[in-house]
């Protein structure tokens, strides 16, 4: 670092948890030479509920609803995974109906979550207009939840061996039109960001994440695929019928905030042709598969991850052959990808904090669980 | 509305169908065995003592002191460059009380395998920060909630808990209620958290 | 050059603004006015519970069988009843259910047998107190009663 002439010492900076653009109870303590971070510290815990715990306490069926509120922007990914783990370790699989149903409202669940991340990244950076306009759109989903399971953010949606509640009538007019104008709302989305300076100058370079360092990190999802790995479990490891569906991994090469803004675009995109795609897929069947009323999986243990809209999610859960889960881990991508904040906050200016906080898109409830 | 598919209830005793065959009392592990495992055979001839397979995902039970070695192993001679997670289980009856799992991902292979060890309560095993990144905050987690020390670890303390509680919340001899008294009284000023 | 001439004539601020201004015709203001507007409620959704009667005989429907207090993560719900004699039935006595803890996951209702209990449309659950939010057999029958305002 370059002597100032003044006799500069190192400044500690608290930063949150109380902070709009933390996302939630997050706080980071910076070391700063001036405005340059020398390093940071995240000190995380305050939304601790013990999730893990509260799963040994509980019978597989009662944990599912649970397994929301971890990341509660993305709810329906979250009881996609846990359903799969179970499901995985009784050795049954969802019947196809319901295995389309499921990819329908994840994909649409990972819209959601990526138009809340753009509207509260885009705010944090001063951008107000678009998180008005993709609320307006996440509205829609957030509506044919409420149709479809009776809840909006929490949803419970998913049952360990397939469904609860059959689609409703009119469900898939209502997809599809949401798919119709999803599109063109991207594109406003994208005139308003893309091509905006302050979006560009704040966001280019800003939180350089290499593909080496992403898996040192074990960071996934947007940000590695950001950093030019072409990696997606629903590709690599498909699960729930992925590997019918045709579509693309976005990635892109600087590993940077904007690429990652650019790939989490993208990836909307892509949602859209998948749901268009399952919605064709959809037929007459069963909705669950054989399960015993009492969920009792034999002695063992299984690890099942998926492609959450931050990364990957997965889930290991140990069964004694009991009633109630032996130990649940959740393995939360907001949690590992915040650890890569330091690496990517060292030596940008305090500004960019919040630009590369932002840009991991991190959801307090699972970072804490 | 009346499906009761997941009612964990048991319906009355009477109505109960007859008893299921008793599922065995240990994983219905299949041994594994592949090229990778002969070279992890031969590499660690005494250190490993398991390779198995259950519902498709292989694992390898290794002693505690080779598992940096075959960590680092992994991922310089076979790939496994990404360490997805890492955590353990209690087991309070066992005389080596902790399975420590380690999650290991290839991208190059597209394959996942875990480590797993066992450790008694207080003793240390090295850490893998070296040779992983990410394991530093997941062996603090681990530390944490179970109370596993981790050597060599460069920042090793709480992470989810308050720095001064007392306990590893996630042992099994942990109560789902029980708290901190003395931390909750202090730095809360109530007298319980319930 | 390009890149220069949109600079200097902001063409991105004025992409953004159109954008903007696009939006805002009143057609596409969407303001709920509740109370004096009731918003529209999904039927499944999940909201204030109820214990069915039976639309003709007035008598519950519950058969008291404790599906749901098991079903329950929380383990919010307490039901009590007695064997009546003659019929040897379990009769219900009293039925409590904890609002303030329920996460409205639907499992009580999903486990029970007979219709008997059901997570309505009701949303306005609110209480000034907490033991307001404990309710008994009659408040679960009745529903809650929200103050209604005129205008």
């Amino acid at each position: 670092m370059a002597q100032t002439f003044l006799d500069s010492t190192e400044l500690v900076l608290n930063m949150g948890p109380q902070h709009p653009s933390t996302h939630g109870v997050l706080r980071v303590i910076l070391k700063l030479d001036g405005e340059k971070v020398t390093g940071t510290e995240c000190v995380v815990g305050y939304l601790h509920r013990g999730v893990e715990k509260i799963a040994e306490n509980r019978t597989y069926a009662q944990f599912a609803p649970y397994v929301d509120r971890m990341d509660y922007v993305a709810s329906v990914s979250n009881g996609l995974g846990y359903c799969l783990a179970v499901e995985k370790l009784l050795n049954v699989e969802a019947p196809p109906r319901a295995q389309v149903v499921r990819v329908i409202l994840t994909e649409l669940n990972r819209i959601a979550s990526h138009l809340i991340w753009l509207g509260t990244h885009a705010l944090d950076l001063g951008a107000i207009t678009p998180l008005f306009y993709v609320m307006r759109e996440r509205e829609d989903i957030l509506n044919i939840y409420e149709k479809y399971c009776g809840a909006r953010l929490t949803t419970h949606a998913f049952r360990i061996g397939g469904l609860q509640y059959d689609l409703y009538d009119g469900f898939e007019e209502e997809v599809k039109r949401f798919c119709d104008i999803i599109g063109p709302r991207v594109d406003e989305y994208e005139e308003l960001l893309t091509g905006n300076r302050i979006w560009i100058a704040r966001l280019t370079n800003v939180g350089v994440l290499n593909a080496e360092d992403c898996k040192a990190y074990g960071v996934t999802g947007p940000l590695l695929r950001a950093a030019g790995v072409k990696w997606d479990l629903r590709k690599a490891q498909p699960y729930s019928g992925y590997q019918h569906y045709d579509f693309e991994i976005p990635t892109r090469a600087n590993g940077d905030s904007y690429d990652r803004y650019i790939v989490r675009v993208q990836e909307m995109r892509q949602a859209v042709r998948i749901v268009r795609q399952a919605l064709d897929r959809i037929e007459p069947g069963p909705i669950m598969a054989k399960v015993a009323k009492v969920i009792k999986p034999p002695v063992g243990e299984a690890y099942v991850s998926i492609e959450a809209p931050k990364g990957e999610l997965g889930y290991f859960v140990v069964s004694d052959g009991s009633t109630q889960p032996y130990r649940v881990r959740v393995r939360p991508p907001s949690f590992i990808n915040l650890q890569a904040v330091d690496r990517m906050a060292r030596g940008s200016l305090i500004a960019d904090v919040c630009a590369i906080i932002g840009t991991i898109d991190i959801v307090l409830g699972e970072v804490d669980r | 509305m009346a499906d009761p598919q997941n009612a964990e209830a048991k319906p009355k005793p009477a109505a109960a169908p007859p008893a299921a065959p008793k599922a065995p009392a240990s994983m219905a592990a299949t041994p594994w065995e592949d090229e990778l495992t002969r070279r992890l055979a031969e590499q660690y001839p005494d250190q490993i003592t398991e390779f198995s397979t259950y519902l498709g995902q292989s694992f390898l039970v290794a002693k505690p002191a080779a598992v940096v070695s075959i960590v680092e192993f992994l991922k310089l001679e076979a790939d496994f460059d990404y360490l997805a997670d890492l955590t353990a289980v209690d087991y309070p009856k066992r005389s080596e009380r902790f399975d420590l799992v380690y999650i290991l991902y290839s991208f190059a292979r597209n394959e996942r395998i875990r480590i797993k060890t066992r450790i008694a309560d207080g003793e240390k095993i090295e850490s893998v920060v070296g040779v992983h990144l990410t394991a530093n905050w997941l062996e603090r987690e681990v530390y944490d909630m179970f109370g596993i020390e981790f050597a060599n670890h460069p920042d090793l303390k709480r992470i989810l808990m308050p720095d001064g509680w007392e306990g590893h919340p996630l042992r099994k001899d942990y109560g789902i209620l029980q708290m901190d008294n003395r931390w909750v009284k202090e730095n809360l000023g109530i007298e319980s958290g319930q | 050059m390009r890149r220069f001439l949109r600079t200097v004539f902001l063409i991105d601020l004025i992409e953004g603004l159109w954008v903007t201004f696009r939006t805002q015709h009143p057609r596409n203001i969407c303001t709920d006015q509740y109370p004096r507007e009731r918003p529209k409620i999904a039927e499944r959704f999940r909201g204030a519970p109820r214990l069915n009667n039976h639309p003709e005989t007035g008598e519950t429907l519950c058969i008291a069988c404790n599906l749901c207090a098991i079903a329950c993560p929380e383990a919010l719900i307490v039901v009590s009843s007695e064997r009546n004699e003659k019929t040897k039935r379990k009769e219900l006595t009293d039925f409590t259910y904890d609002l303030s803890r329920c996460m409205f996951c639907g499992l009580c209702e999903d486990a029970c047998p007979v219709d008997a209990l059901e997570l309505t449309q009701d949303f306005e659950i609110a209480s000034y107190t907490r033991d307001g939010l404990i309710w008994d057999r009659k408040m679960l029958e009745e529903g809650p009663r929200p103050a209604r305002y005129k205008f």
